[in-house]
């Protein structure tokens, strides 16, 4: 393994002391005098039409600039999903419109000059609504009788929205069902996943108004500054020139942010009225109003032979993407895309998707993206594959995971909502991460032990993961490096750091390959006027797209110094040349020169130019992230309480560019995901209306939640990614769901099919069972 | 975002009298402002004024041979440090309390806010009814004091049309009695759904006297006399404990909503009483 | 009606709604550091000190704290005179989005001011209305109790 100077250190987050010290600025932390604030009417019917609506009383009100409706926006239909274009979501959203959803969809809004006039304003609209039958339920919005939730005939991309389809996948290698007759075991489960939410503890929040020049600059909590200008360019009917969506410090996003969701709005206002306006998301419509995560049921149909091998995996996912499709087709391929390669030994394979409208609130991108959904059942149906044929769950994994230098024909198979791409592991510690993991949990001494104290039980359970680096050829992201008098660069880029340290590990990648130090970085990101285009923070591609973008501008740069350093020495062979510590030197001659040095000659004296370059990356490859988790957990066998104890994360990220950074995000991910595991879930009632839209009710976990953490980083070097890198951001959050599942089956044998385990849903397996 | 738009004016009176005046003249458009936190997370539009109650005096724990007062305006966090409360009932109220909500909120809530509050948030309020505590309410000339359940049997919101709760009395236990309390929350720093504490005497393996509180939201806490009879008197043994189970899990009764069903809060309540039993009997040894 | 505070050793009076709550008098006259949105006293982050013990401001009526001591993250240190915590977080990888973190880091202060060597246990229960969706807390406390020892070496 090569030696860095700054890669695998741990480099301070660059922003973290000004954050810590409240000097930061967020989307929030400015005001103007003039400002309109934005505030929205929703609709009190999961589905219904609007047949009037009468806004002059609230129009007249004092101090209200404007009242939209559809009756005076434009009508572009469109995806609030910021994916890159074309989008693979389907286009089946308005800003207004007449038709409402689900109990949450917008009605109307009031941009007025308090936050106060503009509730106020909204209780002066008069809405007529013909209410229509509503279906909450996935299954039951599949019937033929049930309601068409998009009717309307502009809807274009969703695959049968007659059928409330939209989006089905059908992906088939071999023939699945001659390799379950051939298997000498076939086991088959399901396990269902709720509605849960993101939960950035910032919501939404957007701030527009006009610059000097009459353009609409956007300040907005987003994951993709660039793809908001492109589908609010496309919304407002304006040409992409006309807007500049600066991103600044964000409070978290998860995916949640990954979406178009007030900034259309906002920006439309500030155009029609020439004045700033801001629209901040209370909790509840972050809860009710945003995005969640896709609920889905998950079948999984194993068969193997007796020695263990896979023969035939076929995955079934049943997806609800509430009243809009965004994110429908790619969360559902992601599903089985960032699963089923992990047992490649099967020969065949099914994998097959249908992702329903309801009359409920709209899913969308949330970290692990269906992944943690697929593993949600197929890792506990490996589980229960190796209990059949009486072997442990480490032994049946280890005979049938990817290795290094194998494929899977998913790859190819199944891509983001369209066909993917051939991939060869370069890196993958998998065989390292069982044995750590599950030495460090004390396996051998704990597993099928049942250790019992009174009515509560020990059990412990583990599981395998996989996601991704990157949507392989989409994902694009460029940066821009210039050098400074004092050998100090800025750096420009596109990337969206939400709070993972992207702009932190961006700034040791330039160092690194520069030979500086990380602090003569001056990193400004995620500005549409001022850095190069970046798709943004999401598919895991902050450190492998973003990250690589940057590399290759570095790589570049070094070349311009030593062009320049060339003819200083008058050598020609730039082999010689060392960058180092500040300086360039030959290790043929000796000859030293510094950057500072080489700044001052191409700025000021001789050959005078800027050092600077663009580096763009893209990639064919998405090298897989691996993962191996162990848990151990106490059960109460009276109450159904599931207490984690001691919780193992042996992970495979490439070379860990910031380790602390690593840390974080596999720490971050997985509480996020032990809380899914154990009480995230969103409540409706009969009507479809959320209960408890509040952190009162809705429950995520506080510092007395968590377990004993240990992550384990197991070092390997991945050929495409920058200086060896693969993601961390999303994978470890898919692994409480099976982990504890297994667990709970280790302590007691017995299987919970939904999710959260709550207590209640525990006692009642317990009772099944007896 | 102002949530209490209506609310015009503050007083923050110097003396009881003063503030129950205020309260008086208000025709029901002014709160008493204990912690705050209700008033400010559940805003009543009718408030149109405040009387802040924190310069009354009131934030005291002190203690006197037969009881420890606490004053209406301490908060949990307050009374979870006050020397005094360490050790009473080994320590077993103070931990109670220092598991409610969050230390920012425990920060908040103060005695009084809770005791007024009752029939929202059960969390204080089966403490004081397995204590037997008495809460001292003032009209503004008297003060008196009422047994908790009497309290409760009044109708409060006229009670508290006229009078302020200053505080309320804790007998001192000595050592044949002992508290246990356990509830059931969703994760940490939840609001319980359910739950349950006990105080019993017990001398010789005996139990001679004790009280049961239970609580389950959105219902108000009550005292489950029934279980109380069937434990006087009783020797506590792992049998008893085992019977009280059952017994508790068909007699309880229990709130239910869509966070947790009946039955399950039936089945948890017998849960709790057996295991807080047999805490007891590990106490004793 | 008025009120008047002393901000960070500022004095500092205000005009405010007899019915609002500290928050939102703090981020209208510009003290933006206070974050927060709840406003239900669920998620810590419009955490402040009054009279030094640690509220939501979001939960605490303005004209209840007239004449208090009120501190933001920025009274406890500055970007170029950092608060040993301050430090601390930065140091362990406790920062990430950093929204939850001046409410966090202030809790912890008023914990090492009357605790100046806590367990991880103390520090779970001080933290615990502090709400973090990026970190799963593990490095904040580390960042605790390396700034306990800090403090401890005399690195004020
Ligand atoms: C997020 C959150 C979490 C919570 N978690 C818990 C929990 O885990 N456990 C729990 O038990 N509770 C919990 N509570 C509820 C809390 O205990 C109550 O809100 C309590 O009433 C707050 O006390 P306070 O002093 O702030 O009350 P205030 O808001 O000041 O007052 C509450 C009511 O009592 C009246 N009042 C106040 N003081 C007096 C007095 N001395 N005499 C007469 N009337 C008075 C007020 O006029 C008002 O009507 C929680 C509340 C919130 C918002
Ligand atoms: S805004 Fe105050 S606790 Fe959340
Ligand atoms: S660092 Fe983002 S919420 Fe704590």
């Amino acid at each position: 393994m090569k030696d860095f100077k700054h890669i695998g250190t741990n480099t301070g987050k660059i922003d973290a002391l000004s954050l810590a010290t409240g000097q930061s600025m967020f989307v929030d932390d400015i005001s103007f005098p003039d400002m309109l604030q934005l505030k929205f009417l929703y609709s009190p019917h999961a589905h219904a039409i609007i047949e009037d609506i009468d806004t002059t009383l609230a129009e007249k009100y004092p101090g209200v600039g404007m009242v939209l409706t559809y009756k005076n926006t434009s009508r572009v239909i469109h995806t609030t999903a910021g994916q890159g274009w074309p989008e693979p979501s389907p286009y089946d959203t308005y800003m207004f419109n007449r038709k409402m959803r689900y109990i949450g969809d917008r009605v109307a809004a009031v941009a007025a000059e308090t936050e106060e006039i503009a509730q106020e304003a909204l209780k002066l609209i008069k809405v007529q609504y013909k209410v229509l039958p509503a279906v909450l339920d996935m299954e039951d919005a599949m019937k033929d009788e049930a309601p068409i939730i998009h009717d309307e005939p502009e809807v274009k991309g969703a695959y049968d929205p007659k059928r409330n389809l939209a989006a089905h996948i059908l992906v088939k290698v071999g023939d699945v069902e001659k390799g379950f007759a051939e298997s000498d075991v076939v086991v088959e489960d399901t396990f269902e996943v709720p509605y849960a939410q993101h939960c950035p503890i910032e919501p939404h929040v957007t701030i527009t108004y006009l610059d000097e020049y009459g353009r609409i600059v956007i300040r907005t909590s987003t994951q993709v500054p660039f793809h908001v200008r492109r589908i609010v360019a496309q919304v407002l009917d304006i040409p992409v020139q006309k807007i500049r969506v600066i991103k600044p410090r964000i409070g978290g996003g998860f995916g949640v942010k990954q979406e178009i969701i007030l900034e259309d709005v906002c920006a439309y206002v500030t155009m029609k009225t020439g004045k700033p306006t801001r629209a901040l998301y209370t909790r509840e419509e972050e809860f009710v109003s945003s995005r969640t995560r896709h609920q889905m049921k998950v079948n999984v149909k194993i068969g193997a032979k007796k020695d263990g091998t896979f023969n035939a995996v076929k995955m079934y996912v049943l997806s609800n993407t509430g009243a809009y499709g965004t994110h429908a087709l790619t969360v559902a391929s992601n599903a089985g895309s960032k699963t089923l390669p992990l047992y490649n030994k099967a020969p065949n394979v099914e994998y097959i998707a249908d992702v329903i409208y309801t009359n409920l609130p709209i899913a969308g991108a949330y970290r692990g993206y269906g992944a943690t959904q697929g593993y949600a059942c197929l890792e506990q149906v490996v589980d229960e594959v190796a209990h059949k044929l009486e072997l442990t769950p480490l032994e049946i994994r280890q005979k049938n995971h990817i290795k290094s230098g194998e494929t899977s024909p998913i790859f190819r198979a199944l891509g983001e909502g369209r066909e993917g791409v051939t991939q060869y592991m370069q890196s993958c510690a998998l065989d390292e991460l069982i044995e750590k993991g599950a030495k460090e949990i004390g396996w051998l001494e704990k597993y099928g032990k049942k250790t019992r104290n009174g009515s509560k039980v020990r059990g412990i359970g583990m599981s395998i993961h996989m996601q991704g680096s990157a949507i392989p050829l989409v994902d694009m992201g460029a940066a821009t490096l210039k050098m400074n008098e004092d050998a100090s660069f800025n750096l420009m880029y596109g990337g969206t750091d939400l709070g993972t340290g992207l702009d932190t590990i961006a700034a040791q990648i330039v160092a690194e390959t520069l030979g500086i130090k990380p602090e003569q970085v001056i990193v400004y990101a995620a500005d549409t006027d001022l850095t190069p285009f970046d798709v943004g923070a999401y598919a895991s591609s902050g450190t492998f797209i973003s990250g690589g973008a940057v590399l290759r501008a570095a790589m570049k740069i070094r070349e311009q110094i030593f062009e320049v350093v060339r003819e200083m020495f008058g050598e020609y062979d730039a082999r010689d040349f060392v960058l180092e510590d500040g300086k360039v030197t030959s290790k043929k001659t000796g000859k030293s020169v510094t950057l500072s040095e080489i700044a001052y000659q191409t700025l000021y004296v001789k050959n005078q130019h800027q050092i600077a370059a663009t580096g763009s990356m893209v990639s064919p490859y998405s090298p897989p992230p691996f993962a191996a988790h162990f848990v151990e957990i106490e059960v109460d066998e009276e109450t159904g309480i599931i207490t984690p104890i001691k919780y193992v994360t042996a992970v495979d990220c490439g070379t860990p560019l910031n380790p602390e950074l690593v840390r974080g995000q596999i720490i971050g991910a997985l509480v996020n995901g032990l809380s899914y595991a154990l009480f995230e879930e969103y409540k409706f009632t009969d009507s479809g209306r959320m209960i408890g839209s509040n952190f009162m009710e809705y429950r995520i976990p506080s510092t007395r939640d968590i377990p004993e953490i240990v992550p384990i980083i197991v070092r390997t070097y991945e050929p495409t990614g920058p200086y060896g890198a693969k993601s961390v951001a999303e994978i470890n959050i898919n692994g409480p769901i099976p982990a504890i599942g297994n667990a709970l089956y280790d302590a007691i044998g017995v299987r919970v099919h939904k999710v959260p385990y709550i207590p209640e849903r525990v006692l009642e397996a317990i009772r099944n069972k007896k | 975002m102002l949530k209490l738009k209506n609310v015009k004016s503050c007083f923050t009176p110097n003396s009881i009298q003063e503030a129950i005046d205020m309260l008086k003249k208000s025709d029901g458009k002014a709160a008493l402002v204990g912690g705050g936190l209700d008033i400010t997370v559940f805003p009543n539009p009718i408030i149109e004024q405040f009387i802040f109650l924190n310069k009354l005096g009131l934030t005291y724990i002190r203690e006197d041979e037969e009881n420890i007062k606490i004053g209406a305006t301490s908060t949990i966090t307050d009374i979870a440090k006050a020397p005094v409360m360490q050790n009473y009932l080994k320590g077993n109220v103070k931990i109670a309390l220092a598991e409610i909500a969050s230390e920012l909120l425990r920060n908040q809530i103060t005695i009084g806010g809770s005791i007024a509050r009752h029939h929202f948030y059960s969390d204080i309020i089966p403490a004081l009814y397995a204590l037997r505590a008495t809460i001292m309410v003032s009209d503004g000339e008297l003060i008196e004091g009422f047994f908790v359940d009497d309290f409760y049997r009044n109708d409060l919101k006229t009670l508290m049309e006229t009078c302020i709760v200053v505080g309320v009395h804790l007998n001192k236990y000595d050592d044949s009695f002992q508290f246990g309390l356990k509830r059931f929350v969703r994760n940490a720093t939840d609001i319980a759904l359910l739950n349950m504490a006990i105080l019993a005497q017990i001398e010789e393996g005996v139990i001679k006297d004790v009280s049961i509180s239970v609580g389950s939201r959105p219902g108000p806490a009550y005292r489950f006399e029934q279980g109380e009879a069937f434990l006087r008197g009783e020797k506590l043994t792992e049998v008893l404990a085992k019977d009280f189970e059952s017994f508790t899990k068909s007699n309880v009764d229990v709130a239910k909503d869509m966070r947790l069903s009946k039955e399950y809060r039936q089945h948890l309540a017998g849960i709790y009483a057996k295991e807080i039993l047999l805490d007891f009997i590990g106490g004793v040894r | 009606m008025k009120v008047c505070y002393s901000i960070n050793g500022k004095k500092k009076e205000f005009e405010i709604n007899a019915g609002e709550v500290l928050l939102d008098v703090l981020r209208r006259n510009g003290y933006f550091e206070v974050k927060g949105n709840c406003y239900m006293g669920t998620c810590g982050a419009c955490t402040v000190l009054i009279d030094g013990l640690p509220y939501t401001s979001c939960t605490m009526l303005a004209a209840k704290v007239d004449g208090s001591e009120i501190t933001t993250i920025k009274g406890i240190g500055t970007l170029q005179n950092p608060h040993p915590l301050q430090k601390a977080f930065v140091e362990k990888g406790a920062v990430q989005c950093g929204f939850c973190t001046p409410g966090t880091i202030l809790v912890a202060y008023a914990l090492l001011k009357n605790n100046p060597d806590p367990t991880d246990d103390d520090i779970k229960k001080m933290l615990d209305g502090n709400l973090c969706r990026c970190t799963g807390y593990v490095q904040q406390i580390e960042a605790v109790k390396l700034a306990a020892k800090m403090l401890k070496k005399g690195d004020e």
